[in-house]
């Protein structure tokens, strides 16, 4: 028995390692370029996130926030979203309202708490699932695009692109760091529940002391960035209007894209039909 | 020209800042996104804080620039690049950070004084955290319906924000957010603005200092985070009503479905005839 939960922490704890998070970012980035939904146009998508992302939050209607639910719940399986990202959401779903409802009912509430929860729950899932939609299934070019056309600052589309492309190395970068300080560093014995807690106080102090070099390293490399986007005149592009004109103009409406706006109206429609019936 | 110029920052050293913040901060908060939190009853522990990163970036440099950079890379990583992106709120979370970093930046006017350091550092936090606590009571206290009439949850959403607005403050505050800076701006004071062209900030200098007017802003900018929640309440009458006025019609509701199925009919065959239009 306790050879069998140490392998199963041992294989958890490998799935666990900075590659695989590496893995899991790059392809929630990169890694679905051919799915239904990261064809659409960017804008059309961010529209439809618009009205997913808001509406739900002031409708108190139970039928249509399960209907809003599913048709989010389709889209997000049609994006083919990392499984990562999944759980992720899965877990702040829970610690959002799940533990709320284990402190309602250790403050004296009862039964009478669930529906108010579920409203809660239905809505927060949905508005969630609507942002992983859009913001995972996208390619990040393309979603930084769709935020420009609509007037987002340069700055924010800017860090975008540019968030994409450094993490990994900013990661691998970390991980080096870190591996270095293990190295050289010398752990204290972790059998006791004493040692297993200044353990765990060690790792943590590593982790904030490799920040040190690290952040000399990234200030070098920032400073490298910058430079380079000045040479290329990027503050005056930022601001041009003919610049942007030709970096937008690869976007196109196409009939896909009015095919899924009308379709999710069909959907939203049949919802609010059904609340009235019922 | 010489690679090391005034405290003032130029606006290509305004952007190196940013630059620098948005990729530490944002590189922290994808961990802290990434680690589970583990509970013991109502206490969490979590390595939720990462926010001596801005604060000491802020300290040392311009703090308007940090702060921004650290919002930004809050929301860029750790939200859009994980579909986390969660709307109203992120605004608030974003003004949130920005007023929290900032505040600490401007509180120090000599990196070398390692008390006033403590004390923006914490302040900074402080002040982070309670914006944030007071807009999560605001926000659960709309979004549920029948706030009042539910046994047992009004107390516990105060309970419940309450603690674990004190538990964040001794808990990561102290240990995430105090000791690392008061480790790393004096280690990193003096040798890490000359990579970015720049010299150290002294006493003298123009960025420092807590103005009128900084605090101004800063007011100005949680009164902006409030006024979101408000207009979101109003909304939020508005447009019950509104959905009430569509309740009373069954027929209203009937004929946006038959509108949206033809419209979907007649993008169908409008496709159709592209596609045939552009084979032939």
């Amino acid at each position: 028995m306790e050879h069998m939960m140490s392998k199963l922490s041992e294989s958890i704890l490998d799935k666990f390692s900075m590659d695989f998070l590496r893995s899991q970012v790059l392809k929630n980035a990169y890694g679905n370029d051919d799915t239904v939904i990261a064809a659409l146009d960017p804008r059309i998508l961010i529209v439809w996130y618009l009205f997913f992302g808001v509406v739900p939050w002031f409708v108190n209607d139970l039928s249509f926030l399960l209907g809003c639910f599913l048709l989010v719940m389709v889209t997000t399986l049609l994006a083919h979203v990392a499984g990562l990202v999944l759980f992720l959401f899965a877990l702040g779903v829970f610690s959002q309202t799940g533990y709320l409802f284990l402190a309602t009912l250790l403050f004296g509430g009862d039964a009478s708490a669930i529906p108010p929860l579920l409203v809660l729950t239905l809505k927060v899932a949905t508005i969630s699932l609507a942002s992983v939609t859009v913001f995972s299934g996208l390619d990040p070019d393309r979603l930084s695009n769709g935020l420009m056309w609509y007037g987002c600052p340069e700055r924010l589309s800017f860090s975008i692109c540019y968030a994409y492309r450094m993490l990994p190395m900013l990661m691998e970068e970390f991980q080096n760091v870190l591996l270095s300080y293990r190295l050289r560093g010398n752990p204290p014995a972790h059998d006791t529940l004493w040692g297993k807690v200044r353990y765990l106080i060690y790792q943590v102090k590593i982790i904030m002391e490799s920040f040190y070099p690290l952040m000399l390293n990234t200030a070098k490399r920032s400073r490298t960035t910058v430079e380079a986007l000045e040479l290329r005149g990027y503050r005056y592009a930022a601001v041009n209007k003919t610049v942007k004109k030709i970096k937008l103009s690869a976007l196109k409406v196409s009939y896909n894209d009015l095919l899924f706006l009308a379709l999710s109206a069909l959907w939203v429609a049949l919802c609010i039909f059904c609340s009235t019936l019922f | 020209m010489s690679t090391v110029q005034k405290t003032a920052a130029t606006q290509s050293q305004k952007l190196m800042i940013f630059v620098l913040t948005m990729s530490l901060y944002g590189l922290a908060t994808l961990f802290t996104e990434l680690i589970p939190k583990f509970q013991v009853g109502l206490v969490e522990f979590s390595v939720e804080y990462f926010l001596f990163i801005p604060l000491t970036l802020s300290m040392l440099f311009d703090p308007l620039s940090a702060a921004l950079g650290a919002a930004t890379g809050e929301l860029v990583f750790s939200e859009i690049m994980l579909g986390q992106f969660g709307g109203l709120g992120e605004l608030e979370k974003f003004l949130t950070v920005t007023i929290g970093v900032y505040i600490a930046g401007r509180l120090v006017r000599d990196p070398k004084n390692r008390a006033m350091v403590g004390v923006a550092a914490i302040t900074g936090t402080a002040a982070q955290l309670l914006m944030g606590t007071i807009v999560d009571i605001a926000k659960v206290q709309f979004a549920v319906e029948d706030f009042e009439a539910v046994a047992g949850l009004p107390e516990s959403v105060f309970a419940t924000e309450g603690f674990a607005f004190l538990n964040d403050l001794l808990f990561s505050g102290i240990f995430f957010c105090l000791l690392p800076t008061l480790y790393l701006v004096p280690k990193l004071y003096g040798k890490i603005e000359p990579l970015l062209g720049m010299a150290p900030r002294v006493a003298a200098s123009t960025t420092s200092g807590l103005s009128p007017k900084a605090i101004l802003t800063c007011v100005i900018g949680f009164v902006c985070a409030i006024v979101a929640e408000l207009a979101a309440t109003a909304g939020m009458s508005l447009i019950d009503w509104e959905a009430e006025w569509a309740e009373s019609g069954t027929a209203l509701a009937a004929g946006m479905v038959v509108a949206t199925a033809l419209a979907v009919i007649i993008l169908l065959v409008m496709k159709k005839n592209g596609e045939r239009n552009a084979v032939c």
